[in-house]
């Protein structure tokens, strides 16, 4: 075969819906593979561990790809070659369709050999009878041409046009997504009460920001002030509402906006997209050493998910804070922490906690090196823990003694208050607890894009599944003083309705010319 | 009544449906095995009452949650079967006036509702925010509406194969070639030329349904063809619907969630069924197979996924 031939041939393969079919089916075959193996865009820790368990079999499906299946080189290549084999069927067919429309309906010879025909004698002269089916035609939306007394009629070019906008509107579909997420970008932000988060890279939670191929890098600078967040649970501890009030600033710190982003109603702002995501408590904690104040600031603290058969409510919080070269030593500290929003939670284990009601805090001082401090999590394998506590919020305690400096009024029952005049090295305070809210920010350009084109699939959908070709043919003949209507046609789809739709043209036909009369002599010659 | 009670009424109501299906099947295919009239007015009275515990047992359980009864998998169960009873006693017996199909419709029926009350069944509450809100409502309702109607096309596509299968041993039996279709019309110029129907236009066997045999394959097949293209547009609309409110709640409009991935696999493959119905050489039984695979496909996309695979759309328990 010679270079052209072998083009026309893998041209001519990709036009076929055979092609097309196979296509289709792989599709289905390799998306069908991706819901059945992990994928690392959707959980990527139970990705490590599939390839843990699995061993050569994990790292066979690494290299494949199939932890990736929808990111893959050959998931995109069935895909590219079904836009391809599309746009190769449909550009030769949109040319005829639209040839097709410019082209008047042709006129048929003999009508009685139509699946449906009538034929009547009319009062009206053939031109007038003619005429008169012709608007007949007209208003009852065909395509009419007349040549003569004799009326060619066509309809339901809409489901070829419907049929041709469904594919090409899933084309524009996959163009709009590829290049939204392509320019896009989106990631979580974690901002407590009173605190803005400004849209920068660096900003984002560790490893939640996904930006696409094509994005260049330039976030919007728009700052999010978290003024508040609130909840409501009913009583079996389900959440029936989760909404942050922001205030949103522009890149010189000037409020623009003021809104509330809640579950199912994000808030736009520009390109911009902020959704509700997660939320917790984050309790501010200030340490002295030495009458210095080394820290004061709120900790973000996170919930381990709850055994069965226990309330996600139950469960405390967990922070931390680190403090190296902070004891007098020289060596590092750290302080963790375990909270109780509602502090009766602590003598009934279990308890669900719906708010903030006399807060609680356990704390657990730990000595010695802290192996990378710079580190997310806390390692503490070479520590030891020097001291261990409970605070209640608006305390200040000594947690090496493990008395209580301030706020003593309620030590009597948890704790022992430090004895008058004390003033240790090292305080610990917990001055108040505030909520913090996880946004999901992003910006998709193509939304709108993909949007138009699933509506358009539908309406195509609908055209092309529900609409039917149809064509009808008038002519008049002179017959006596009157004339001899002939009507036949046909439809390509959904025959049964054609049937009385074609008795009812038929009748109004007839009765436009003039009404049925009874058929004359036929002079003999 | 409190809601304790009315939760009980449903439950009490769906127990009753699930016991007239299975009355109503056997019945069904008493009357396909023996041909005796009786049996199918007992099938269909049976699938009445049925049908009414059925609604009963919604309406009940929506007073029972105080929100619109389709939260769960186990109320979506209970709506698909109230779906498919009444398109099958209104599309089918009632306009086609076909009559011995029913014990396999009543068959898919029970099951779906057994699958429900086993697996799927928890008490009335309110939901979680993130499903709660308006595009649920659309979303759910045309993806239970479309998985009825897939259902019953799928169904019409097996009794297709079963009963082509029949037409085929018989002509091979007789050692002749099946007749050619018969093409244009009679000479004669009074009577209309006859024409052969269309792929998509019912025709009502009255002939064979009286007698209580199968449907002619060619009657099945058109019966499958107009379920499928009835529901594939319902399926697509609720994807889409599905991909809105997914950018509403979770901030993107697909993520590959495995209920999406099934849900675009079992697309694609009716996508695929349709164009094997309008290409040559791929007409009759290659696209009954395709519909056959989608059938697969719809039950994992309903069942599977909710059940083994965990994501996103996991309110199954």
């Amino acid at each position: 075969m010679t270079l052209r031939q072998t083009a026309s041939f893998a041209w001519r393969t990709l036009r076929s819906m055979r092609t097309a079919l196979i296509l289709l089916l792989l599709l289905a075959l390799a998306s069908a593979v991706g819901s059945l193996i992990p994928q690392i865009p959707n959980s990527p820790r139970a990705v490590a561990e599939y390839i843990a368990e699995h061993g050569w079999v994990g790292r066979f499906y690494l290299r494949a790809g199939l932890f990736d299946v929808f990111g893959s080189w050959w998931f995109n290549l069935v895909l590219g070659l079904l836009v391809v084999s599309l746009v190769a069927c449909l550009l030769p067919r949109s040319r005829g369709h639209l040839r097709a429309m410019r082209q008047r309906p042709v006129q048929a010879r003999e009508l009685d050999a139509f699946p449906l025909y009538r034929e009547a004698d009319v009062a009206a002269a053939p031109a007038d009878a003619a005429a008169a089916a012709r608007g007949v035609l007209r208003r009852r939306g065909y395509r009419v041409a007349a040549d003569g007394s004799s009326v060619a009629a066509e309809k339901g070019a809409l489901r070829e046009a419907g049929s041709l906008v469904f594919h090409w509107a899933f084309l524009v579909l996959l163009l709009g997504a590829v290049i939204g997420k392509g320019t896009g970008y989106s990631g979580r932000a974690t901002i407590v009460e009173q605190e803005t988060w400004t849209d920068a890279a660096i900003n984002y939670d560790p490893l939640s920001l996904r930006s696409g191929r094509y994005f260049d890098g330039e976030h919007s600078g728009l700052g999010i002030r978290l003024v508040d967040y609130d909840d409501d649970f009913d009583a079996n501890g389900l959440p029936t509402r989760f909404a942050s009030e922001v205030e949103l600033l522009d890149p010189t710190g000037a409020v623009t906006e003021t809104a509330v982003v809640s579950v199912n109603e994000p808030v736009r702002h520009g390109d911009l997209r902020i959704h509700q995501y997660g939320f917790g408590w984050a309790p501010v904690v200030t340490v002295t050493d030495g009458g210095e104040t080394v820290f004061d600031g709120p900790i973000v603290m996170s919930q381990e998910s709850a055994p069965e058969g226990r309330s996600q409510l139950a469960q405390t919080w967990h922070g931390f804070v680190k403090l190296p070269g902070a004891a007098t030593d020289g060596a590092d500290r750290a302080i963790e922490l375990e909270l109780w929003p509602d502090g009766r939670a602590f003598f009934a284990d279990g308890m669900p906690m719906f708010g903030e009601q006399a807060p609680l805090m356990r704390y657990r001082v730990w000595e010695g090196r802290l192996i990378d401090p710079s580190l997310a999590g806390l390692d503490t394998r070479l520590m030891h823990v020097g001291s261990e506590g409970l605070m209640a919020g608006g305390w200040v305690v000594d947690p090496v003694a493990g008395c209580v400096l301030r706020g003593a009024e309620v030590a009597a029952r948890t704790g022992t208050s430090c004895p008058p005049g004390a003033d240790p090295a090292l305080t610990l305070g917990f001055p108040d607890l505030r909520r913090y809210s996880v946004l999901q920010v992003g910006k998709d350009a193509g939304i709108p894009v993909v949007f138009v084109a699933a509506i358009l699939i539908v309406l195509g959908l609908l055209a092309a599944l529900y609409t039917s070709r149809r064509k009808l043919w008038v002519r008049a003949a002179a017959r006596g003083s009157g004339s001899r209507l002939e009507m036949g046609g046909f439809a390509l789809q959904r025959r049964t309705q054609f049937d009385e739709e074609f008795a009812k043209v038929a009748a109004a036909c007839v009765a436009a010319a003039g009404g049925e009369v009874r058929p004359e002599r036929e002079p003999v010659p | 009544m409190t809601e304790v009670e009315l939760a009980r009424w449903s439950k009490d109501l769906f127990s009753v449906a699930l016991f007239c299906y299975l009355a109503a099947m056997v019945a069904s295919f008493a009357f396909l095995a023996f041909r005796r009239a009786p049996f199918a007015t007992a099938s269909t009275v049976l699938g009445l009452a049925g049908l009414a515990a059925n609604l009963g047992s919604i309406v009940t359980r929506a007073f029972a949650a105080g929100r619109t009864p389709w939260g769960n998998m186990y109320e979506y169960s209970s709506l698909v079967a109230a779906l498919i009873v009444v398109a099958y006693l209104i599309g089918v017996e009632r306009r086609m006036r076909i009559r011995t199909v029913g014990g396999f419709v009543y068959a898919f029926v029970v099951f779906t509702m057994a699958m429900a009350v086993s697996f799927f069944y928890v008490g009335p509450s309110a939901l979680q925010p993130a499903l709660n809100s308006y595009w649920r409502q659309i979303h759910v309702t045309s993806m239970i509406a479309a998985t009825s109607l897939l259902g019953i096309g799928c169904l019409f596509t097996i009794l297709y194969l079963v009963a082509d299968g029949a037409e085929r041993r018989r002509v091979r039996r007789l050692g002749q070639a099946a007749p050619p279709p018969i093409m244009g019309g009679s000479i004669d110029a009074d009577a209309p030329p006859a024409f052969v129907p269309g792929a998509d236009d019912p025709v009502a066997s009255v002939e064979t349904a009286q007698r209580g045999a199968l449907p002619p394959a060619s009657t099945l097949d058109r019966l499958a063809y107009r379920f499928i293209a009835f529901g594939f547009p319902i399926w697509t609309f609720g994807v889409i619907c599905g991909a809105i409110w997914a950018q509403e709640a979770w901030a993107r409009y697909w993520g590959w969630d495995p209920k999406e991935t099934w849900s675009f696999i079992t697309w694609v493959i009716f996508a695929g069924y349709l164009h094997a119905r309008a290409t040559s050489g791929w007409r009759g039984r290659k696209a009954a197979v395709i519909a056959l695979v989608g059938f697969v496909s719809l039950f994992v996309t309903y069942y599977a996924v909710n059940l083994w695979i965990s994501g996103l759309h996991s309110y199954a328990t």
